[in-house]
C-alpha cells in the first residue's frame, strides 16, 4: 500500500491517416515507423507515468479511422476519461471532420455533462511542410468548442506528444478534484478509486 | 422498476424457470431485535436460497410455514419502523394463490408474484389487509432480490453468525438473517459463486458485492443486434444460448473472485452505472422463446485426430493435371493436394487466377487468352474512369476524394517491409493505388473500405500484373464483400458463427470468455476482416490463402482457422486469468508469432473431429455445410466434383462461376 495508481482511459479519434497509432507508438514505446500499418480493429497501450505527484495508468485506445467501422469503435468509447481529437495539419478535411468525431464520442461514450468533458485537441504532423490548417485556425476552434487545449505534435520527431498527454492527464485529475470537493458522496467514490499498486485480494 | 417488476410477474408461472442452487434452512430473522415492546425471543424461522431464475441470480428468504404464529407476526410487523413494503402483482393472482396456499410449490409461486418495492413503510402503515392475513404475515419476512441490487453483506458474530444485506437503494433495510444453526460460510461460499465480494475499505466484516460488467458486452449485443437477419435474431432468442450465457456468468465468477479489486477500479465509473441499469433487462430474454429450439447438450467430440500435411504442389504437379487443350482436370484431387500442402510459389501466379475463379478449371488455353483480352479492355475503361475525372469535378465529388484520398493514404501504410512494396516511388505503390482506385469504379456504392489494400497486396505480388491483379481481386473481394459492407454484415455473421462453432468445441473456454464479456469475439475481428492478413508472416498469408481458397475441407474453413488459434491461446488466457481488455490486447499481439502449418494442421484435426461427430446440432453443420449433398466432395470422393462443374458453361465474361460458388456461400451463411 506504498503508492497508489489511477487508471485513466484516454481514446485517439480522428480521420483515417492523421496519425493516431503513430502518436500512442511514440508516447509509449518512443519509436515512429512511418510506414506503419493502419489500424484494424481496436488497439491499446499502457503507459505509466507520474503527472504532479499522480502515479496514473494511461490506457490508450487507438481506433480505425475509417466511417464504415463505427459500430465495431462505438463501444469502445465507453468509460473514456478523456478523448483526444486528432487531426493532420496538412489535411484541412481532417480538421473540418474534428466536430463530427466529438459528436460522435459524446454520443457513444454516453458523456453525462459533454460540456466539461476533457477533450485535447492535437494538430499532428507538424513536420510537414504543407500546411493547409494554420494554428490560429485550430485554435480558435478550440476556443469556441469549449477551450479543449490545442497541441501541434509531430509523432515523427516527437514534437509535443507527451506534454500533449501529460496535459490530457492534468484535465481528468482537475476535473476529479472538482467533482470530489462539489460532491463529497460514494457515488464519486466510485469515480476513479485509486488502487494499491500489485495489491490483490486481501 | 417497473421492468423488474414485470419481468418477475410475466416469468414466474412456470416454476421450472427457477433452479435452487444453494438452500440452507434454519436461518432466522428476530422481529423484535429492533423494535421496542416486542417479545425479545419471537425468531422467525425460514431457509435461505440462492435461485437461477432465468439467468437471474436471486437471493430469497422464506420463512418456513409453520415456524411462526401469524397473530405474533401480526403484531410484529405493525410496529415495525423498517420492514419492506410487498406488492401482489394483481388482485386476481393473489386471490388464486390464496387458495392454493398450503402446499409448497404455491407457495413458491406466492414469492415469485410478490415484489420489492424497495420502500421503508411507516410505522403501522404497511399494506396489511385483513382478509388476507395468513398469507401477508407468512410473507413478511419474505424477501427476494437480485443479486444485482445487492450493495453488500455485513457479516458479524454474536455467539453465531448474522448477516444484513444491503441493497443499492439505500433507503432499504432488510431484517439481519441469524445462522443459529450454521452455514453462514457455506451460503457466502455460494455467493461467492455470482458476485464478486471483497471487503471493504473501512469495514472489513462489511463485503462489499459486485456484478460484473454488461455495459460493454451490451453495446457488441447491440453491435449484433439486426432483427433483419434471420440468424442473429435466432441467436438472440436461442434460449440455449441465453440459459448457457447465464450459467457461464454463473460458473465463471468465480474468477473475478480471484481478481481481487483491481478489476473493479480498472471498471469506469459509466460503466458501473450502465451496470447497475442492465442488471435488469438481461431477464426479459426467455419470455418470448420459441418452442422448438435446439438444445445442445455438452458433446463429445471424441480425439481429435492428428493431421499430416503434405508438400506444395510443384509446377510439374501443377502441368501433369493440364490436358492437351490446357483443360484442369482432377480438380478435386488437384485442389486437394493444395489444401494438404499448398503452392510452390513459381504455380501460384497460374494456379491463384483458378482458385480465385478468375479463370473457369475446365477451360482451354483459347479461352483463357480470351478471356484476358477482354478483360484487360473492361479494366481499363474502367481506370479510364477515374483517371479521366478532372481536379474540378473531383471537388464536387466527394466520394470520389474521400475514397481517393483514404487510398493514397493506405497504401503508403500496406506491407511496406516488403520488397515489392518498400521504399519511395515503388512501382508496386502505384499499381496498388491504380487497381484500388479501379475496384471503386468497379463497384462503387462499396468503394475503398480499409482493410481491402490488405487483401489486394499478397494478390498483386503473386500476380505481377495489374489486370490479372485486379480481377482475382474482384474475385476474392466476392468472397469478402460482405465485411466491408456498411452495415458490415459479413463480420457480424461470422462473429456469431465462430461463437456458435467455439461453443461447441470448448464450451469451458467459452464460458470463461463469455463471463469476460467476450463470448462475441470481437478481438478476432482483425482476423475475419482481412483474413490472418496481420496475424502472419506475409509468406504464411499466401499459404493460407490459397489452402483457404480451395474451399476444403468444408465451407467456412476459416472459422475453424480462428479456433484452432483460439484452442492454442486458450491455456495462456485462463491461467492468466484475462479480462476483456487484455484478451482483445493479448490477440492483437499474437500477430506474426503464428506458424502457419501448425494452424492448418490443428484446424484440419477440428474439422476431422467435428465431421466425425454423430449427433452434430444442426446450426454447427449449416455454418461447416456438412449435413447435405453441397458438403465439399473433396476428401471424401475425390472423383465426384467435376460432373457439377462441367454441367455449368463457362462464361469468360462474367465470373460466372465464381459467383454460383459465392450464392452458395449466401444460402449457407443465411441457413
Amino acid at each position: 500500500m506504498t503508492t497508489k495508481t489511477s487508471l485513466l482511459k484516454v481514446i485517439l479519434l480522428g480521420d483515417g491517416g492523421v496519425g493516431k497509432s503513430s502518436i500512442m507508438n511514440r508516447y509509449v514505446t518512443n519509436k515512429f515507423d512511418a510506414h506503419l500499418f493502419h489500424t484494424i480493429g481496436v488497439e491499446f497501450l499502457n503507459k505509466e507515468l507520474e503527472v504532479d505527484g499522480h502515479q496514473v495508468t494511461l490506457q490508450i485506445w487507438d481506433t480505425a479511422g475509417q466511417e464504415r467501422f463505427r459500430s465495431l469503435r462505438t463501444p469502445f468509447y465507453r468509460g473514456s476519461d478523456c478523448c483526444l481529437l486528432t487531426f493532420s495539419v496538412d489535411d484541412s478535411q481532417s480538421f473540418l471532420n474534428l466536430g463530427n468525431w466529438k459528436k460522435e464520442f459524446i454520443y457513444y461514450a454516453d458523456v453525462k455533462e459533454p460540456e466539461k468533458f476533457p477533450f485535447v485537441v492535437l494538430g499532428n504532423k507538424l513536420d510537414v511542410t504543407e500546411r493547409q490548417v494554420s494554428s490560429e485556425e485550430a485554435q480558435q476552434w478550440c476556443q469556441e468548442n469549449g477551450d479543449y487545449p490545442y497541441y501541434e505534435t509531430s509523432a515523427k520527431d516527437a514534437t509535443n506528444v507527451a506534454v500533449a498527454f501529460e496535459e490530457a492527464v492534468r484535465r481528468v485529475l482537475a476535473m476529479d478534484e472538482r467533482t470530489d470537493h462539489l460532491i463529497p458522496t460514494d457515488t464519486v467514490k466510485l469515480h476513479r478509486k485509486p488502487r494499491s499498486a500489485g495489491a490483490c485480494c486481501s | 422498476m417497473s421492468a423488474w417488476l414485470s419481468a418477475v410477474c410475466g416469468g414466474i408461472t412456470h416454476r421450472d424457470h427457477a433452479q435452487v442452487l444453494f438452500e440452507h434452512e434454519g436461518v432466522f430473522i428476530h422481529p423484535g431485535s429492533e423494535d421496542q415492546g416486542l417479545e425479545p425471543d419471537l425468531l422467525v424461522s425460514g431457509s435461505l436460497r440462492i435461485i437461477d431464475k432465468d439467468a437471474e441470480i436471486m437471493v430469497d428468504y422464506r420463512p418456513l410455514e409453520d415456524s411462526v404464529d401469524p397473530t405474533n407476526m401480526l403484531c410484529a410487523g405493525k410496529d415495525s419502523s423498517s420492514v419492506v413494503e410487498w406488492a401482489q402483482s394483481s388482485g386476481e393472482r393473489s386471490a388464486q394463490l390464496l387458495e392454493t396456499q398450503q402446499s409448497y410449490e404455491t407457495e413458491w409461486d406466492m414469492i415469485n408474484a410478490v415484489t420489492f418495492r424497495k420502500r421503508v413503510c411507516a410505522n403501522g402503515e404497511g399494506s396489511l389487509q385483513q382478509q388476507q392475513q395468513p398469507v401477508q404475515e407468512r410473507s413478511r419476512w419474505a424477501f427476494s432480490f437480485g443479486l444485482g441490487d445487492l450493495r453488500s453483506v455485513a457479516v458479524k458474530e454474536e455467539g453465531w453468525t448474522f448477516i444484513i444485506f444491503r441493497l443499492k437503494e439505500s433507503s432499504s433495510v432488510l431484517p439481519p438473517l441469524h445462522f443459529h444453526q450454521g452455514g453462514s460460510t457455506e451460503f457466502l461460499d455460494s455467493l461467492r459463486r455470482f458476485a464478486m465480494l471483497t471487503e471493504s475499505a473501512d469495514d472489513v466484516s462489511c463485503l462489499m458485492v459486485s456484478t460484473p460488467n454488461k455495459a460493454l458486452s451490451q453495446s457488441f449485443e447491440n453491435l449484433l443486434d439486426d432483427n433483419n437477419f434471420g440468424l442473429v435474431h435466432k441467436f438472440k432468442k436461442d434460449p440455449y444460448v441465453t440459459t448457457l450465457g447465464g450459467f457461464s456468468k454463473v460458473t465463471n465468477y468465480i474468477f473475478d473472485a480471484f481478481r481481487g479489486t483491481e478489476e473493479q477500479h480498472q471498471r469506469p465509473p459509466e460503466e458501473v452505472a450502465d451496470l447497475l441499469g442492465e442488471v435488469i433487462p438481461g431477464l426479459e430474454i426467455n419470455q418470448q422463446e420459441e418452442p422448438g429450439f435446439e438444445v445442445i447438450t455438452r458433446i463429445d467430440l471424441g480425439t481429435r485426430p492428428q493431421v499430416i500435411r503434405g508438400s506444395p504442389v510443384s509446377v510439374e504437379d501443377w502441368t501433369k493435371q493440364q490436358d492437351q487443350e490446357g483443360r484442369m482436370t482432377n480438380v478435386p484431387e488437384l485442389k486437394h493436394a493444395i489444401f494438404k500442402g499448398g503452392l510452390c510459389h513459381a504455380v501460384r501466379k497460374e494456379a491463384w487466377k483458378f482458385l480465385l475463379g478468375y479463370f473457369p478449371w475446365e477451360s482451354t488455353t483459347e479461352e483463357r487468352k480470351a478471356l484476358q483480352r477482354a478483360k484487360t479492355d473492361e479494366y481499363f475503361r474502367m481506370k479510364l474512369q477515374w483517371k479521366s475525372v478532372s481536379e474540378e469535378q473531383e471537388r464536387r465529388n466527394s466520394r470520389l476524394r474521400d475514397y481517393r484520398s483514404l487510398i493514397e493514404k493506405d497504401v503508403n501504410r500496406t506491407d511496406r517491409t516488403n520488397r515489392f512494396y518498400e521504399g519511395l516511388d515503388n512501382p508496386g505503390l502505384v499499381l496498388l493505388h491504380d487497381i484500388l482506385m479501379t475496384y471503386c469504379m468497379f463497384d462503387f456504392d462499396l468503394g475503398y473500405v480499409q482493410g481491402m489494400s490488405d487483401l489486394l497486396s499478397p494478390i498483386l505480388y503473386v500476380m505481377e500484373n495489374e489486370v490479372d491483379a485486379f480481377w482475382c481481386f474482384v474475385s476474392f473481394m466476392d468472397q469478402m464483400h460482405q465485411n466491408f459492407e456498411e452495415q458490415m454484415q459479413g463480420m457480424k455473421t461470422q462473429l456469431i458463427q465462430l461463437s456458435t462453432l467455439l461453443r461447441l468445441l470448448d464450451l469451458a473456454f467459452w464460458n470463461y470468455l463469455e463471463a469476460q464479456d467476450s463470448g462475441y469475439l470481437y478481438f478476432c475481428f482483425r482476423w475475419l476482416l482481412i483474413r490472418f492478413k496481420r496475424e502472419l508472416s506475409f509468406q504464411d498469408v499466401l499459404r493460407l490463402w490459397e489452402v483457404m481458397w480451395t474451399e476444403l475441407p468444408c465451407q467456412n474453413f476459416h472459422l475453424l482457422v480462428c479456433c484452432a488459434i483460439l484452442d492454442s491461446e486458450k491455456q495462456k488466457i485462463m491461467e492468466e486469468n484475462y479480462g476483456f481488455n487484455e484478451i482483445l490486447k493479448h490477440i492483437n499481439e499474437l500477430s506474426m508469432k503464428l506458424n502457419v502449418e501448425e494452424i492448418l494442421q490443428k484446424s484440419e484435426g477440428i474439422c476431422l473431429q467435428i465431421r466425425n461427430c454423430k449427433d452434430l446440432p444442426q446450426s454447427i453443420s449449416a455454418i461447416l455445410g456438412l449435413d447435405s449433398a453441397v458438403s465439399s466432395p473433396g476428401l471424401a470422393d475425390p472423383g465426384s466434383g467435376p460432373a457439377l462443374r462441367t454441367a455449368h458453361r463457362p462464361d469468360p465474361c462474367s465470373n460466372g462461376l465464381f459467383r454460383e460458388t459465392s450464392s452458395n456461400n449466401k444460402v449457407a451463411f443465411i441457413s
